[in-house]
């Protein structure tokens, strides 16, 4: 915390010469000075930051309480209207439904998969062949995946044709069309996309946990299972709990897979909150209630983030 | 380490390495299995864009292709439909300059952060960092609206200036951590000898940063070039689209017109960066190392 250009030699004689409280005196202005410099370095981000990713999230909260609608209402104040207007869709209700399918799926298969798929790959033959062929969907656009995805599910495309051939007679579900199917099918792409990219973390993770206790347990005569139940697992718990928010939040936020690939569902609106929102504000025009959706979204996501703040630190004194 | 040789249990270690190996070619062929099926939509995808509309209509999804020239048809009918040509422009200026830009601005911002002692500055890097805290969707009406206003809605300016600054908070980030650990002693000698706050940036500390610059720029141009949301919320008219916002209107307007050429569409948006990512793999994986 030295002074610049000032060696600490040239600060003990000025110590002894004129006294603590000037020298700190000093320094809080050598310091205040080398804040405008600071702030000279930090203006460029500070403005684009500010001017185009805080201002609007201000900017979208007080909207929200507006009654903006297409060309009027920016200046009404409608207090919490909107938000209790959302309590009554239909629409509303089923993409929020849909979006808790997709928080619990995100948190359960890449999570699930990608650690079996870690402690599959770990150590073996071609360990690193493996994991590039599992990882490169991941290199893909969200956009090109749903392209592709959008034909393997077709009518005519690969999954139809795969059961007609196991099954013995044509099968032509509309995997993309219906109800019930269309949320775990696009579910089942983003988990062929992202599961590579968890696997990796993990392997990572795996990679960092020292050998010795690892070696102990092999040594007393633990099974390859019980060494990883309880010597592996619980060291990899900080990892675990990082890769689960990420992809907890990642499957919460998808947008453009929902997007190319539930253009043919005629319910597109209700398969997430973040296709609801782009719906309700972009294509309807409602721009306070899109608003009030696009908060409420926000207050879910700092929650989740929250809730990973809390776990991490749990996480890391469990291991320490 | 000393080891008391004699007292080492060399059956153990014998069958302990031999069971690994035997256990190993089961996990291989496990491990095989799981890759051709996430293999099975890459192949799906090769096979589709060398047939022609009626060769895929005829039958197996999975069937090769009979030649290889139906793929220049299928690639000159969706480079005109599509209007790829300005798409691909449009999506390699934003991702160059956008993800360039950015980077730089957050070096300075990370400088700033670093190596200039003021009071505050966590508090002055979470203001930048809570950039990355709120989901997009809070972004999207108030900068149409804006955007909008001042006029630069479906302008390649509004759609570069966004981009500059939604790349930025994680390089701050990543380029904090790494300017933190960078030893100080070398700006200390260049400050006595006269040089500027900029000089030191520019003349030591950028050059010891080229490394996680160069991956996260890697990471913020696929990013961007990646994008389908801002670019049709933001830029959406022909001139203005980012090819996968080019592509995905393709989809949409000509799902009928076959599935060869969307796909084909999709390989050509994609091959940018797969094969930046399989030239560069190694800056990638650093790039993800710090981003963990």
């Amino acid at each position: 915390m030295s002074m610049n250009q000032t060696s600490i030699e040239a600060d003990r004689t000025l110590l002894a010469r004129i006294g603590v409280d000037q020298v700190a005196a000093r320094e809080r202005r050598g310091r205040r000075r080398n804040f405008w410099t600071a702030f000279a370095f930090m203006a460029p981000a500070l403005a684009l930051v500010g001017g185009l990713l805080l201002y609007p999230v201000a900017f979208n909260i007080y909207l929200s309480f507006t009654d903006w609608r297409k060309f009027s209402g920016l200046d009404t104040f409608a207090g919490f209207k909107n938000y209790e207007r959302l309590f009554g869709q239909v629409y509303f209700m089923d993409a929020a439904v849909n979006t808790l399918i997709w928080v619990v799926a995100s948190l359960i298969f890449p999570v699930g998969l990608g650690l079996a798929m870690a402690i599959l790959l770990r150590g073996i033959r071609f360990e690193g062949v493996f994991k590039n062929l599992i990882f490169l969907p991941r290199v893909l656009a969200p956009t090109a995946v749903g392209v592709i995805w959008y034909y393997v599910y077709a009518p005519g495309g690969l999954i139809n044709h795969l059961l007609s051939v196991v099954s013995g007679h044509p099968v032509t579900i509309g995997w993309l069309y219906q109800s019930d199917t269309v949320t775990p099918a696009i579910i089942a792409t983003h988990v062929w996309q992202t599961v590579g990219i968890v696997m990796v973390l993990l392997l990572l993770g795996l990679s960092a946990i020292p050998k010795d206790p690892v070696e102990a347990a092999q040594m007393d005569g633990a099974k390859p299972w019980q060494t990883y139940r309880h010597v592996i697992l619980p060291m990899l718990t900080p990892t675990l709990v990082v890769v689960s928010i990420i992809s907890v939040l990642a499957g919460f936020t998808a947008f453009d897979l929902l997007w190319v690939m539930g253009a043919g569902y005629s319910g597109q609106r209700t398969l997430s909150l973040v296709v609801y929102m782009y719906f309700e504000a972009f294509q309807k025009g409602g721009w306070a209630f899109g608003g009030a959706i696009a908060v409420v979204i926000g207050a879910l996501v700092l929650l989740v983030t929250w809730i990973q703040a809390a776990l991490q630190a749990k996480a890391e004194r469990m291991v320490r | 380490m000393a080891t008391a040789l004699d007292h080492l249990d060399y059956d153990a270690i014998e069958r302990r390495e031999r069971r690994r190996v035997r256990g190993g070619w089961g996990a291989v062929t496990l491990a095989a299995l799981v890759s051709l099926i996430w293999l099975a939509p890459f192949y799906y995808l090769l096979v589709s864009v060398f047939k022609s509309s009626a060769e895929y209509g005829s039958g197996n999804p999975l069937a090769l292709p009979h030649g290889f020239a139906p793929i220049l048809d299928n690639a000159a009918r969706v480079w005109v439909d599509a209007q790829l040509g300005v798409a691909l422009f449009n999506s390699a200026t934003y991702g160059l300059i956008g993800a360039s830009v950015a980077v730089l601005v957050a070096a300075m911002a990370a400088f700033g952060l670093t190596r200039i002692d003021f009071p505050r500055r966590t508090g002055w890097f979470m203001l930048i960092f809570a950039g990355t805290v709120f989901p997009f969707q809070m972004y999207l009406i108030p900068l149409f609206f804006t955007y909008q206003q001042i006029g630069i809605l479906n302008t390649r300016f509004g759609m570069i200036l966004f981009y500059c600054a939604i790349c930025v908070p994680f390089p701050v980030l990543v380029l904090r951590n790494f300017m933190g650990q960078l030893n100080r002693e070398m700006d200390e000698a260049a400050r006595m000898d006269g040089a500027s706050d900029w000089r030191v940036f520019v003349s030591i500390v950028l050059p010891n940063c080229k490394s996680p610059m160069l991956a996260l720029f890697l990471l913020q141009f696929t990013w961007i070039w990646n994008d389908l949301l801002f670019s049709t919320v933001l830029g959406n008219s022909p001139q203005i689209r980012s090819v996968m916002n080019a592509l995905q209107v393709f989809q949409g307007a000509y799902a009928s017109v076959g599935p060869n050429i969307s796909l084909t569409g999709a390989l050509i948006a994609s091959l940018p960066t797969v094969a930046l990512f399989l030239l560069l793999r190694r800056h990638f994986m650093a790039g993800l190392g710090v981003s963990a």
